[in-house]
């Protein structure tokens, strides 16, 4: 931490933001970090507040971030003189730590030899890597219809319940086991029960064999500000998260991949703060520094020439719709986006990815194979097909289709069920293993649907299995 | 309000079909009426001319013609797949058609020849599409065929059954047993067999067991049983022919109705369905654009 240099007196408070009045020529920079210790009435109050406004007359709004309770005018601030800082490092590794960068897991101190400021810029134009790489997940539907890019930016979007965490899980059980470098995950404004478990669980997994073993956790670096938190604490740990993943980036070269868990939960704190700032509503009731608070985010989260960081972000979308304007920013950042649908969850098909909706930046053949871009674009231009003559179906029935779409239906049907998968996270809940499906063993399985070679396999055979061999076993079994 | 205004769309085109298929389920109502009465007259005559075939055959056993004989084994097959020229007429010639191809595989299983002729258009493209060779087609029976017509046809398989060019003709076709019931059938016209002329009698309640005893009816020939038969035997063959498409065509016009009625409710359950979801989506945007003037007011004071 910086040197105090100035002390100020709190003059107002507004829920969780508060102002704070300083002697001339001391004021604080905007983010610097402000500190309050004080004890009221035999309560200790240590907060930790951040400039975000001069309202001139050498006051700043500052926002909590942290619980503002117990905080009463005329109390002493302490300008840090620099913004709030994390520890990071090889130490960090293994530990559970809050926005502050204080450790929460109850192990002690972190003997961090640096600390960041969470507040940085983006890396420069001329440092970006330009290099793009196919990142095999071993999902069939992600592999196919929106292959992740290595050192890249993939979005999870899904209104409540659609199982965005059961996947962002899924993918940490999935990369992070055989991944090599460093992870990092920031718990944003989500349950503090499933942070809990994510935690317990990654002390249990192993990655490696035998003496080698060691458990997830020790290449790993949690950040978390659940939803019980204020907003101001929502709003400030993804950066702290990403300022650890960046050093592990810079300092190390390693691919770090950055789990985030929920960014929509960062625009919400965003809003919530807003207001109380002062700043009036814009579309929809959301900041009108929306598109600036999250560019500032996105952009640090980026592949540079010393480093490549993968990232994986959950995106929750208020009422099922994408056009709101806090998912709808988050679109443009990304590189591969995952859209959770809610009519396909309603038939029960997981995970309920959007095969229409979804897509990758490097579903292209010059990226991923002419072979490979040709079975994603003919799935989709079946059920895009489907898609139109649902109506149709609905109205007249079936049998008023002509040939060519009976076939087309027909397949359509099987294909959105073959798109579900066994996943590893849900194996205690759904009792059957997790599948792990090669790229070439999805695009081989896909090729030959669409080709109708597995037509008279019964639909329901094609429900959660993994390659389609395992369809025609999984039949035979049902006709017994 | 992109997406009230798409949903409104969609919610007109649906209300456009819902007229088309409503007007159709009058139409067909209407045609069946007619096409019912039409298989009623037909049906007193092709009873009383089973019933005198029947108990010819009852009465001497010598009766023999050549178009009521078996043969075996059987070297060419005719295959006549009655369906309709026009769709949306429900599962009417999905069923018969999916019989259709049943027959026509076994029949190539067992390595047997089959005269493929369709009647009707829907019959004809799906046969195309499925890439099965039709020999013949037929476009011209609507929903009012007519005896000469169907007597030209006769005449053609009497003719061909006759020379050995076909030693089977068979008709895949819809039965009309009742305004609720209507199932495709399979029915063996050529040669023509016992059984299938003592059914059809036995089949009507008025004449019911008596049937079989009204062969004890002694009878009379004049000139002879043969001359008769030779006159009998074909004349209930074209019956019986005429017959298949008149049930066709009832069956066409009432599956046509209950389809043409259910599409009907399921649309009138869709415009429902998506006026609720327009109603949803304008009153979200009302909400959401009072709240941003309310919130925006606010935070000029």
């Amino acid at each position: 931490m910086a040197t105090a240099t100035a002390t100020g007196r709190i003059t107002q408070v507004i829920g969780s933001t508060f102002d704070a009045e300083f002697e001339e020529g001391h004021l604080p920079e905007i983010y610097n970090a402000l500190r309050i210790e004080a004890e009221v009435k035999g309560v200790t109050v240590s907060l930790t507040g951040e400039v975000q406004q001069h309202l001139g007359g050498n006051r700043v709004r500052c926002v909590a971030l942290g619980g503002t309770d117990g905080l009463v005018r005329g109390m002493d601030v302490v300008d840090t003189g620099g913004p709030v800082s994390v520890p990071v490092g090889t130490e960090t590794l293994g530990r559970v730590f809050n926005l502050l960068g204080d450790p929460i897991d109850g192990r002690g101190p972190v003997a961090a030899k640096e600390h960041w400021p969470i507040h940085r810029a983006a890396p420069s134009f001329d440092t970006l890597s330009p290099k793009t790489e196919v990142f095999e997940t071993g999902i069939k539907v992600i592999d196919l219809l929106t292959p992740f890019v290595r050192g890249g930016k993939i979005g999870l979007f899904g209104g409540a319940g659609l199982g965005k965490t059961v996947i962002l899980q899924e993918l940490i059980a999935r990369i992070a086991k055989v991944h090599s470098g460093y992870a990092v995950f920031a718990g944003v404004g989500e349950r503090t029960r499933e942070g809990n478990d994510l935690w317990l669980e990654m002390q249990e997994t192993k990655t490696g064999t035998g003496a080698d073993a060691k458990s997830v956790i020790d290449s790993t670096v949690m950040f978390f500000g659940q939803m019980n938190e204020p907003p101001g604490a929502r709003l400030r740990v993804a950066l702290s998260a990403l300022t650890n993943a960046e050093w592990f980036r810079d300092a190390t070269g390693a691919e770090t991949l950055l789990f985030i868990d929920n960014i929509f939960r960062f625009s919400q704190a965003g809003s919530e703060v807003s207001a109380l700032l002062g700043r009036m509503p814009s579309n929809v009731g959301y900041q009108p520094t929306l598109a600036t608070e999250m560019g500032a985010l996105q952009e640090r989260i980026t592949s540079t020439n010393k480093g490549a960081i993968t990232s994986v972000q959950a995106v929750y979308v208020p009422a099922d719709d994408l056009t709101d304007p806090a998912p709808a920013t988050t679109f443009g950042f990304l590189d591969a986006f995952i859209v959770l649908s809610r009519s396909i969850s309603e038939k029960g098909i997981y995970p309920a990815v959007d095969p229409l909706g979804s897509t990758s930046r490097i579903l292209d053949p010059q990226y991923i194979g002419e072979e490979h871009y040709e079975v994603s674009r003919r799935v989709q231009s079946i059920l895009q097909r489907y898609k139109e003559l649902r109506d149709i179906i609905a109205i007249l029935g079936i049998d008023e289709l002509s040939e060519e779409d009976k076939i087309v239906v027909h397949r359509a049907r099987r294909i959105e069920r073959f798109l579900s998968q066994p996943f590893f996270v849900a194996e205690v809940f759904i009792g059957k293993a997790g599948k792990y499906t090669p790229l070439a063993e999805t695009i081989r399985s896909f090729k030959e649907l669409c080709d109708g070679k597995w037509d008279h396999l019964p639909e329901s055979a094609f429900l959660y299995v993994g390659a389609i061999e395992e369809a025609e076993e999984q039949a035979k079994r049902m006709a017994r | 309000m992109a997406k009230a205004r798409a949903i409104i769309k969609r919610r007109k085109a649906v209300q456009n079909i819902k007229k088309i298929t409503r007007t159709m389920e009058l139409i067909a109502t209407a045609r069946f009426r007619k096409a019912l009465d039409r298989a009623t007259q037909a049906e007193a005559y092709t009873r009383k001319i089973a019933e005198i075939v029947a108990d010819l055959r009852g009465t001497s056993s010598q009766v023999a013609h050549p178009l009521l004989e078996e043969r075996d084994p059987v070297r060419r097959v005719s295959l006549l797949v009655l369906t309709s020229n026009r769709g949306l007429a429900g599962s009417y010639n999905g069923n018969v058609l999916r019989m259709a191809t049943r027959n026509y595989e076994e029949h190539q299983e067992s390595n047997t020849p089959v005269n493929l002729e369709v009647s009707g258009k829907r019959g004809i493209a799906f046969l195309r599409f499925r890439r099965i060779q039709i020999d013949t087609t037929y476009t011209s029976f609507e929903d009012r065929p007519q005896f000469e017509e169907v007597d030209v046809l006769a005449n053609q398989y009497i003719g061909q059954f006759l020379r050995g060019e076909i030693d089977k003709l068979e008709v895949v076709y819809t039965k009309f047993l009742s305004s609720s019931r209507q199932v495709p059938v399979t029915e063996t016209l050529l040669p023509m067999t016992v059984s299938q002329v003592g059914e059809d009698t036995s089949r009507h309640p008025a004449k019911g067991a008596t049937g079989r005893m009204s062969a004890d009816v002694p009878y009379e020939f004049l000139p002879d049983p043969a001359s008769i038969l030779e006159e009998i035997v074909p004349a209930s063959f074209k019956v019986r022919l005429f017959k298949c498409f008149l049930d066709a065509a009832v069956s066409e016009q009432i599956m046509r109705m209950i389809a043409m009625r259910g599409a009907t409710e399921n649309a009138d359950e869709m415009v429902k369905t998506l006026t609720r979801q327009y109603n949803r989506a304008r009153q979200s945007q009302i909400t959401r654009e009072l709240s941003e003037i309310i919130g925006g007011a606010a935070a000029l004071e």
